[in-house]
């Protein structure tokens, strides 16, 4: 027995949601794969991880201490953001300059209404404290560096935790903000400090002090969470070092996270995005349109050529987050969202969403409201087993109630009116998706849809159907796509340098510089993590045309650093292909130079299990123009090279796929189902 | 007719479309204007041209109810699939409405016949004429302010037609902008061209066609059932621009909105003559003109957020602008600064709906969207810099349930700012304040919005500084309600130094190495009565600066001791304060002007004015102006009588009742 477990070699990744947490168990040497999901408990964080584990050990016959890499993907962060529970900060910056972080862009969403506004900072005015301190643009100081004593002693009688310190053009010369923290540590060692240059030296001032806040006002709760989630894990006898999940899609070291811990605050959504890639690279497709649907929001990313994109003003909650991060789309369109009709007769879904709690009417948990998971359970989609692991006992009756009542005030049939449910939902989705190919200027027919979540595989088949999207990928275990996303991941630090030159011969010995710096900097991160392999650095530059105002970024060679002509040809050709047009004559700017230092994590090849329960179809009743038999299949029993025609339901513990008419499905030897639609 | 439970289906689709086209123009464009300040627009129209679907997210807010038609029509050429037609002509059709704004549209084809158009606007960075970017307050003709295109078609299937990029490219100054801005507008067209015939394969030709009337229609009822809802009545509301031209005399515009059950008319009778400024709004005296109706379309938003925007909406509303007014000027009079003008025809609206619907409504947002540029010179490069430094914006006026958004909000919040650091290493320019301004937002239950206050430091001599739709620095931003009218707009050359120099509703100014320029927004109008306002949130709003120790006191009645409220002071302070008239405070400016231009004395001067032939209105507006002494009707009657002294070629004016006859 004990030479056994010597031989297994478990990697776990954890990610956490709104109402469960999941898990996904590799074992590497034999390949096999487990996952499964356990209801979270707010009251005691953490507590579902012993919970989980015990489960694994329990029916997997897991051996923590054979477990050599554990990672987590947390939500500590972001709801410490939503719930607006963080720390009290107080803010040093450069007097005449405390409105920076109120003021922001100034732009703000829903410019139609007169009610608009921006959400308050999470500094509040009363807590900023400007020092008559400046740097100019140049890097010269007008003021010598003042004294913060009256502001620390300010600050520390209205209760600060900690203070951030961000000023002017410290992207350019970090040393003021430092001497300023220097400062604040000797006076007051109590009080945790971040400057805004040791957070993410970039230039643009909102956007870097932003990101600093951001940073000190999650750091004592994520640093809180990670100490008690080490403890626990070592409690349990778990060897590995925990690592997380970033907000780029890649790792880092739970100590790291204690400090970089706005790296960390959208990794859920990325990290989905990383497993989806990770599954369509071993089906063999390249670009994909992820979509995400839970209780209450769906998520949509694209993926092209293989790679992942990623943004630097993704939100958390209300707040812009400037560091790079993978993009993703959300709306507030799920599988909880409330349906309800005007005063003009026209039908709605959504934003109001019954959530997870009392959840939709069929859920027998109090809810009335009919919801978009009620419509698909009166149209005969849903309630022919067992839902969420048996979590859920599907009552269709309070279902047809709800969708009833509305069918009532339209005077129209209950399952037209439910029909008509899911329609608007999917049109809902079909707006930010559209909005998300033109912005990427790519066309959904060359792409495939995979969805995930209790909820994508439900909606997915129509709304690709809407879009015109030709193809459909359903991966054997929705439910634990962002738990494997983190599992498959590599260690990735991103680091930058403002440049801020034009891009001409002078600037080219600067820019080798900064790479050697940024390089260097990059090693030392990996050995930080433990990362003993081979280092992968990718270098990329922000840039522009002089006189416009937003950078693209274009990957770099090394190499190139010395060959002006090869960066000014990869800055053309990028701007071609993004704004279908380029200058060959304009000057051009560099403003930033990035890099991302890789450490490659394990690549498992997954083969599920040849083995699958016995083929179990019964045919159920769906209505689609009017009643008729459509099969349902078991997801166990369909086993590599099956193959049957829409309309058919695939049911399974944590999910239920919808396939409409007209799609042909195949299920691949990584038991993912494939749909065609036929054209 | 389109099923109407299924109506948000076809809604999202269109709606999809717009945003579709926005971001396919907002990626491909060339120029600042497009890429940064989103001065643009793009549509979805019917066969009749008018608008049915709009984007949200990017591009301005001004168009959702424009129609096409007229420009349309004015193409003598039968359209062709592939064909493209455009103007820039506020006076051909009254589509464009200042000659930087360049619209096109693309009909979309079904079946050999027209069933739905694609269009949009851009603001190109120049179009030629007297001066650089073609706008400029001080311009009297429409021949100044850049060439003109009448309806044409730009593209005859598919093919651009090069003699007309020519003819543009000679005449303006940044030719390459202007050119690369439309073909990515056309590039728009064709998206959303595409996006329609999808739209028609998915619900069919005549499902579409019957579904984008079921849109308008929709709009229509959603409009009507919030006019319904407001009580009847007459609303009057007037308000002010600071100067009408470089004669320096206030502007007034005026309106009564007559609500009859759920119909609206909106009468400007009573506004200023056409000006010999480029501040004149052509709206051709179309009733349902769409820039007559913007402040229309934030209220009825604001009122209900799931309105549909398309031209719908305007249906119910009629607007009477007589022809030779500020509101419906004749060729040739310039047009170029309209914005500034429309700043101040939306706090008109805003005005009347307050009196229709106070319970709903804000007090006046700051209302002026101020442009900085400076032009200077950089010691390093020798080189000369024209840059947009940041926009001055104040903040919106307070709300029923929350103070006005400080800095920007309600009807200004489109306008992006430049990071400092960005301007700074760009521009030889230092900035020395970019924050709020303390006391600027009107005292209320519900504060203003503070001002935005901006100071930067020039290096170089001769620095030229434009600051653009400068207003508010002459008439408040009104309070509700109880509240307070905000504080004052101001430019000043070196604050707070024994050579300050106050520039007052100026635009311009010239600065010298060292020389600090302050610009200053107006802050948003107060809502509710200040003494009604919760001790503590006065106690906050000093400790954060936005409201001073002083203020508090005089303000709000809330005595402050080290910080905490003094609750037995401030018990004392309101119990000794007369309650506030609950109606609109303008401040004390506006009080001292209307003693002598009283409603009478306007009514009498439009009367006179409307008498004259259109060309001699300005002037003699101006000459009263020039001449009247004391208050009231008479002291009109008196002023003009010495105007037509002096002047004795000055025709008598035909007065209503002569007209009758």
């Amino acid at each position: 027995m004990d030479g056994q477990i010597a031989e297994e070699d478990w990697k776990i990744g954890v990610d956490i949601g709104g109402t469960f947490m999941d898990f996904c168990a590799l074992e590497a040497r034999s390949g096999r794969m487990a996952s499964l999901k356990v209801l979270t408990t707010p009251d005691d964080p953490g507590a579902e991880l012993q919970t989980g584990l015990a489960l694994l050990t329990e029916r997997e016959g897991l051996s923590p201490e054979a477990v050599s890499r554990f990672v987590h993907g947390t939500t500590v962060g972001i709801n410490t953001v939503i719930q607006r529970k963080g720390a009290k900060l107080a803010l040093f910056t450069n007097a005449g300059f405390e409105d920076v972080i109120e003021l922001a862009r100034l732009r703000m969403p829903d410019m139609y209404s007169l009610f608009c506004h921006r959400p308050d900072p999470l500094v509040p005015r009363d807590m900023i404290f400007g020092l008559p301190v400046r740097m100019r643009a140049d890097g010269r100081r007008t003021d010598a560096p003042g004294d913060v004593t009256e502001a620390l002693a300010k600050a520390r009688a209205a209760g600060a935790d900690g203070v951030i310190v961000a000023l002017l053009h410290s992207w350019r010369d970090p040393s003021q903000e430092a001497e300023i923290r220097a400062e604040i540590e000797a006076q007051a060692p109590d009080l945790f400090v971040f400057t805004s240059a040791e957070v993410w030296p970039v230039i643009r001032e909102y956007e870097r002090f932003s990101t600093a806040i951001l940073n000190g006002y999650v750091h004592p709760c994520v640093s809180g969470y990670l100490s008690a989630l080490e403890q626990r894990l070592e409690a349990q006898g778990v060897p590995a070092r925990p690592m997380l999940t970033k907000s780029n899609g890649g790792l880092m070291t739970a100590g790291e996270g204690r400090r970089d811990c706005v790296s960390m605050l959208l990794s859920g959504t990325a990290s989905g995005v990383i497993g989806a890639n990770w599954l369509a690279r071993q089906a063999g497709e390249s670009r994909i349109l992820t979509l995400d649907i839970g209780g209450t929001s769906a998520d949509f990313a694209l993926i092209i050529d293989g790679a992942v994109q990623f943004g630097s003003d993704e939100l958390v909650g209300e707040f812009p987050l400037h560091i790079p991060s993978v993009s993703v789309s959300s709306i507030g369109i799920g599988g909880g969202s409330i349906a309800s009709v005007d005063e003009h007769g026209v039908l709605r879904v959504g934003p109001e969403s019954a959530g997870s709690v009392p959840g939709p009417a069929c859920y027998g948990r109090g809810g009335t409201a009919a919801t978009v998971t009620d419509a698909m359970a009166v149209c005969g989609w849903l309630g022919h087993s067992e839902m969420a692991y048996g979590q859920l006992d599907m009552q269709v009756e309070l279902a047809r109630e709800a969708v009833g009542a509305l069918a009532a005030r339209l005077e129209r049939g209950l399952e037209e009116t439910a029909q008509a449910i899911v329609d608007i939902a999917v049109s809902e989705m079909f707006v930010e998706v559209e909005k998300l190919s033109s912005r990427a200027g790519v066309d959904l027919r060359d792409f495939a849809l995979m969805p995930f979540g209790g909820g994508g595989p439900m909606l997915g088949a129509f709304l690709a159907r809407e879009l015109g999207m030709p193809r459909v990928i359903a991966p054997r275990r929705p439910g634990v796509v962002s738990a494997l996303g983190g599992l498959v991941a590599d260690l990735k630090g991103d680091f930058i340098r403002t440049v801020f030159a034009d891009l001409d011969a002078d600037a080219l010995p600067r820019l080798s510089a900064h790479f050697r710096a940024l390089a260097e900097e990059g090693r030392a991160w990996l050995a930080a993590q433990g990362h003993d392999g081979a280092v992968d650095l990718r270098l990329s530059a922000d840039m522009r045309y002089t006189g416009q105002s937003y950078e693209i970024e274009v990957a770099l060679d090394p190499d190139w650093l010395t060959d002006l002509p090869a960066i000014e040809t990869a800055f053309h050709e990028a701007h071609r292909q993004i704004y279908d047009f380029d200058d060959r004559e304009g000057r051009i700017e560099l403003v930033n130079l990035r890099l991302s230092a890789l450490g490659a994590g394990p690549k498992p090849d997954l083969t599920e299990p040849a083995r699958v329960a016995p083929e179990s179809v019964r045919q159920v009743q769906v209505h689609i123009g009017g009643w008729r038999p459509v099969p349902l299949h078991e997801r166990t029993g369909l086993a590599a090279g099956t193959a049957f025609d829409g309309p058919a339901i695939v049911a399974q513990e944590d999910t239920t796929f919808a396939i409409p008419a007209g799609a042909s499905a195949r299920v691949d030897d990584r038991l993912n189902i494939h749909l065609d639609f036929a054209e | 007719m389109f099923d109407k439970m299924t109506l948000q289906v076809l809604a999202n689709h269109a709606r999809a479309a717009a945003e579709n086209m926005a971001h396919t123009l907002h990626r491909t464009a060339h120029s600042a204007f497009v890429k940064e300040t989103q001065d643009f627009t793009v549509m979805l129209m019917d066969r009749a041209g008018d608008t049915f679907a709009v984007p949200t997210e990017l591009g301005a807010t001004w168009y959702p109810g424009l129609t096409y038609g007229r420009g349309i029509d004015l193409v003598e050429e039968p359209y062709r699939p592939g064909d493209v037609a455009f103007t820039n002509d506020p006076y051909s059709g009254h589509v464009a409405t200042h000659a930087p704004d360049t619209h096109l549209w693309k009909p979309v084809f079904s079946d050999d016949e027209i069933v739905a158009w694609t269009g949009g606007h851009i603001h190109n960075t120049d179009m030629g004429g007297a001066v650089p970017a073609s706008l400029s307050r001080s311009l009297t003709e429409i021949q100044q302010e850049g060439i003109r295109f009448p309806p044409m078609k730009l593209v005859r299937e598919g093919v651009f037609d090069e003699q007309i990029l020519r003819i543009m490219s000679t005449n303006v100054r940044k030719p390459a902008l202007n050119i690369g801005d439309i073909k990515a507008l056309v590039g728009a067209l064709n998206t959303g061209e595409r996006k329609v015939h999808a739209m028609i394969e998915r619900f069919g030709r005549q499902g579409f066609v019957s579904g984008v009337a079921a849109l308008k229609d929709q709009a229509e009822a959603q409009a009507r059932a919030i006019l319904a809802e407001i009580p009847d009545g007459d609303y009057r509301f007037a308000d002010y621009a600071d100067e009408d031209s470089d004669e320096a005399n206030p502007c007034r515009l005026n309106l009564t909105l007559k609500i009859r059950g759920d119909e609206a008319v909106l009468d400007f009778t009573g506004s200023d003559p056409q000006l010999a400024s480029s501040l004149n709004v052509p709206s051709g005296g179309d009733p349902r003109h769409t820039i007559l109706l913007v402040g229309v379309y934030y209220i009825l938003y604001t009122l209900n957020p799931r309105i549909l925007l398309n031209s719908g909406l305007t249906r119910p509303f009629t607007c009477i602008a007589p022809e030779g007014t500020v509101l419906n000027p004749v060729e040739p009079a310039a047009v170029g600064m309209r914005s500034l003008t429309c700043a101040r025809l939306r706090s008109v609206i805003f005005g009347a709906f307050v009196q229709a619907v106070p319970d709903r409504m804000p007090a006046a947002p700051a209302g002026n969207n101020c442009i900085v540029n400076v032009m200077t010179r950089d010691e390093r490069s020798q080189k000369t810099v024209i840059a947009a430094v940041n926009p001055v914006v104040g903040g919106g006026g307070g709300m029923p349930h929350r103070d006005g958004t400080n800095g920007s909000g309600a009807d200004a919040a489109y306008l992006k700012n430049t990071p400092i650091e960005i301007t700074e290493t760009e521009v030889p320019v230092e900035f020395v304040k970019y924050g709020l301004a303390q006391d600027s937002g009107g005292a209320g239950r519900w504060r203003g919005g503070l001002a935005t206050e901006m100071a930067f430091r020039v290096f170089a001599p001769d620095s030229r500084i434009t600051a653009r739709n400068r207003d508010r620095s002459a008439f408040r931003p009104w309070g509700t309600g109880g509240g307070r009218a905000a504080g004052l707009a101001d430019m000043v050359v070196n604050p707070d130094t024994p050579d300050a120099r106050r520039m007052g509703s100026k635009d311009t100014a010239i600065l010298q190495p060292g020389d600090v320029l302050m610009v200053r927004s107006a802050g948003g109008g107060g809502r509710g009565n200040p003494m009604q306002r919760e001790p503590w949130r006065v106690a906050r709003d000093v400790a954060r600066g936005y409201v001073s120790e002083a203020a508090a006191q005089r303000d709000y009645g809330v005595a402050l001791s080290d910080g905490e409220v003094d609750e037995a002071e401030t018990a004392r302070l309101r119990a000794a304060m007369p309650a506030p008239d609950e109606g609109f405070d303008y401040g004390p400016e506006r009080m001292r002007y209307e003693a002598r231009w009283t409603e009478a004395a306007y009514d009498r001067l439009t009367e006179i004015l409307a008498g004259l032939p259109i060309h001699w209105r300005f002037f003699a507006k101006t000459e009263i102006f020039r001449r009247i002494e004391g208050a009231g009707p008479e002291a009109v009657d008196r002023a003009f009588e010495a105007t037509c002294t002096r002047f004795p070629d000055l025709p008598r004016p035909v007065l209503p009742a002569e007209a009758a006859e």
